[in-house]
């Protein structure tokens, strides 16, 4: 009865809402607008006009566009905020390469894509260290400055401030698969073939990639042979045939793990469920392996780096807003933005700790997320990651 | 001094519009895919390269489930939307206006909303269908949902009314004293049919059709959604190779190659339907 409540409750969630389908399977006419956006974009160098005076910009993950901190923002500095939710990380870099600069003013990306990417490509501006740096001195002993990912290449530019970060991994059904099991199993849970059409894949391509060559024993971020490039298509292979379903939308996921279709799915994490579990479905389990390839580590730990646009109509507005949402209130806010619950740096602070209630800490499987964390290796760019894509995409067009 | 056409004044809003929002971006597009491979400036020197990876890399595949869901959903809704125009134009009365209405209103509510209610539908165990029969009858049934069978069933459900409109148009068309006529004369119902009602309704249907396939060709969303990504569509590849790939002239070579078979349907059928025949009614 529990249970039907709960299904019903997670049916009648509007699915448009947060980081959902909609967003991240756009519809043909979305991508064809973006498409168009982005040529035309490229084609004259520069977007759309901005306006000016007091408006920031964001291009953001979900939780920088939730209306408790537009508001409180608005409150403290009079100034408004517009924003767009990304569909994915490479989209949005698509989109700054495509001449958006000239449009965002603060953009909110995984760790690898500032200090690799955007910066030597000129997309980004640094932060003055003096201003910023001390605000590393609050946040958890990794991210102690200068924090690699944070930093550029040659260790001279602070690219921005770290503020949500998880691990990603996988999601099962606690009521099926023991999470002590499924740690111990890691990623060779999904290569047992007893184990076929029982999971699901969340389309988050990218991270696909890395799990299957976790799957494959190969470390996704260390340089690969001829023979890893055999063992990552006979794995992407198996996996792709063998999966019950394909889906861009977790909240699918989540009710078909609910509905006993699949028992597990990948990629997932506390991103992916904790809304879930807070709605009190927590057999929905975050697991993140003990072990794996990647120098003995079979997580991966995302980092997301909250960074200025090199936008020449930006003013020092987004260095107060980077700053800002640091703070104890709007660092929650963001941590809970958008209702996806989701750690931040700043719970180093006993002041935003004390903020998250009992059962946010239970959703967010808190006890277990230093273990979480020990186990993972952090979220990179991938070498080689074109052919191994084009290997995984070629599975999956080869799927049907 | 000669005055400016007035028709060619009238026309020039649209035409720059048409210039900077249609021309415009699709010759970016068939730029980009001369490019080279995984570029990001259109100053490279120009290739085929992405046309031969296309096809050497088994693009053809997304391409074909594309072409032959919009083909399969074009027919089913023209079989369903048939009997269903004739009733609305020549039997219904005055519920025609509220059947219409009915069919019409979900066209103002998102595809995705939709497509997520008939996935809450057709789900298993909790589903709206399993869970009420089993709830109803204690009777246990599996379900559809991740297969070719439920993205096709979402594709005839969005596209139906594309085709029924217009279809509409061209049955009210045919005049009903010809039809009585020939069965006066002695012609059975497939007859009057094949030489009566199908030519004076084929603008109509034509047009629908045309507006199916080609919204049906460019659509993703009944796969991602209710089909489970048990196929790779079309659209689907594009948007892999343009994000994921970071491969933009491959995504717009792909992009070219859709343009070109979606054109290859419609300007021999365009070229063949008497729009202003339908525009007068």
């Amino acid at each position: 009865m529990r249970r039907d409540l709960k299904l019903r409750q997670l049916a009648a969630r509007n699915p448009l809402r947060g980081r959902s389908s909609l967003q991240l399977a756009p519809t043909r006419r979305q991508f064809v607008a973006g498409l168009a956006a982005s040529a035309g974009a490229a084609m004259f160098g520069c977007g759309p006009a901005r306006e000016q005076g007091g408006e920031l910009a964001l291009l953001t993950w979900d939780a920088y566009a939730d209306p408790r901190l537009l508001d409180l923002w608005r409150d403290r500095t009079g100034g408004s905020i517009r924003y767009e939710i990304h569909i994915s990380d490479p989209t949005s870099v698509n989109r700054l390469r495509a001449g958006e600069t000239a449009v965002w003013d603060f953009v909110n990306l995984n760790n690898p894509w500032a200090r690799k990417e955007l910066w030597p490509a000129g997309l980004i501006r640094d932060l003055p260290r003096e201003r910023f740096e001390p605000l590393y001195g609050a946040m958890f002993e990794k991210f102690a400055p200068p924090y690699y990912w944070a930093m550029s290449e040659d260790g001279e530019h602070l690219l921005g401030v770290v503020q949500r970060f998880e691990t990603f991994d996988f999601v099962v059904n606690s009521d099926v698969i023991s999470p002590g099991l499924a740690k111990d199993e890691g990623w060779d849970l999904f290569n047992n073939p007893d184990f076929a059409n029982r999971y699901g894949i969340l389309a988050y391509e990218d991270w696909n990639v890395m799990d299957i060559c976790m799957g494959a024993g190969i470390d996704p971020f260390g340089e690969k042979t001829g023979d890893d490039y055999t063992a990552f298509e006979a794995t992407a292979r198996r996996w792709i045939n063998n999966a019950r379903m394909i889906t861009t939308d977790f909240a699918q996921l989540n009710l078909a793990v609910i509905n006993g279709e699949i028992d597990a799915y990948f990629t997932g994490g506390t991103y992916s469920i904790t809304s879930a579990r807070l709605e009190g479905v927590d057999n929905l389990y975050a697991i993140t392996p003990y072990r794996g390839p990647a120098g003995g580590k079979g997580g991966i730990n995302w980092i997301e780096l909250n960074s200025a646009v090199a936008n020449p109509g930006s003013g020092e507005d987004v260095l107060d807003f980077l700053e800002w949402i640091t703070e104890p209130e709007p660092a929650w806010i963001v941590a809970n933005g958008n209702g996806n619950l989701q750690p931040v740096s700043q719970m180093a602070q006993p002041e935003v700790l004390s903020k998250f209630t009992t059962e946010q800490l239970a959703a967010l499987q808190w006890d277990e997320f230093d273990e979480r964390i020990e186990n993972s290796v952090e979220f990179d760019i991938v070498p080689d990651y074109d052919r191994l894509y084009d290997i995984y995409a070629a599975a999956i067009r080869a799927r049907g | 001094m000669r005055r400016p056409n007035p028709g060619i004044l009238t026309m020039l809003p649209v035409l720059v519009f048409l210039l900077a929002g249609f021309v415009i971006p699709i010759l970016v597009v068939a730029l980009y895919s001369l490019m080279p491979p995984r570029t990001f400036d259109l100053a490279g020197s120009p290739t085929f390269t992405n046309y031969a990876t296309a096809f050497a890399e088994g693009y053809w595949r997304p391409l074909m489930w594309s072409a032959l869901g919009a083909a399969a959903t074009t027919l089913i809704c023209l079989v369903l939307a048939w009997p269903t125009a004739r009733v609305l134009a020549h039997l219904a009365g005055r519920w025609a206006t509220l059947v219409t209405l009915l069919i019409a209103l979900p066209i103002f509510i998102s595809e995705s909303v939709r497509l997520f209610g008939l996935a809450l539908f057709m789900m298993p165990g909790g589903g709206i269908l399993a869970g009420s029969i089993d709830a109803l009858f204690g009777v246990s049934i599996g379900t559809i949902l991740y297969t070719r069978l439920a993205a096709l069933l979402g594709l005839v459900y969005i596209h139906f009314p594309f085709v029924l409109f217009p279809l509409l148009l061209g049955v009210s068309l045919i005049p009903k004293d010809q039809v009585e006529a020939a069965r006066d004369l002695g012609a059975s119902g497939w007859q009057v049919f094949r030489e009566i009602e199908a030519p004076l309704a084929a603008p109509g249907a034509a047009v629908g059709a045309l507006l199916c396939f080609v919204l049906s060709l460019g659509a993703n969303a009944e796969m991602n959604i209710l089909g489970g990504q048990a196929v790779t569509v079309i659209t689907n590849a594009i948007e892999q190779r343009f994000n994921y790939a970071q491969d933009w002239p491959l995504g717009a070579a792909l992009t070219v190659l859709t343009v070109l078979l979606t054109a290859a349907v419609v300007f021999p059928v365009l070229k063949r339907i008497d729009v202003d025949r339908l525009a007068r009614r």
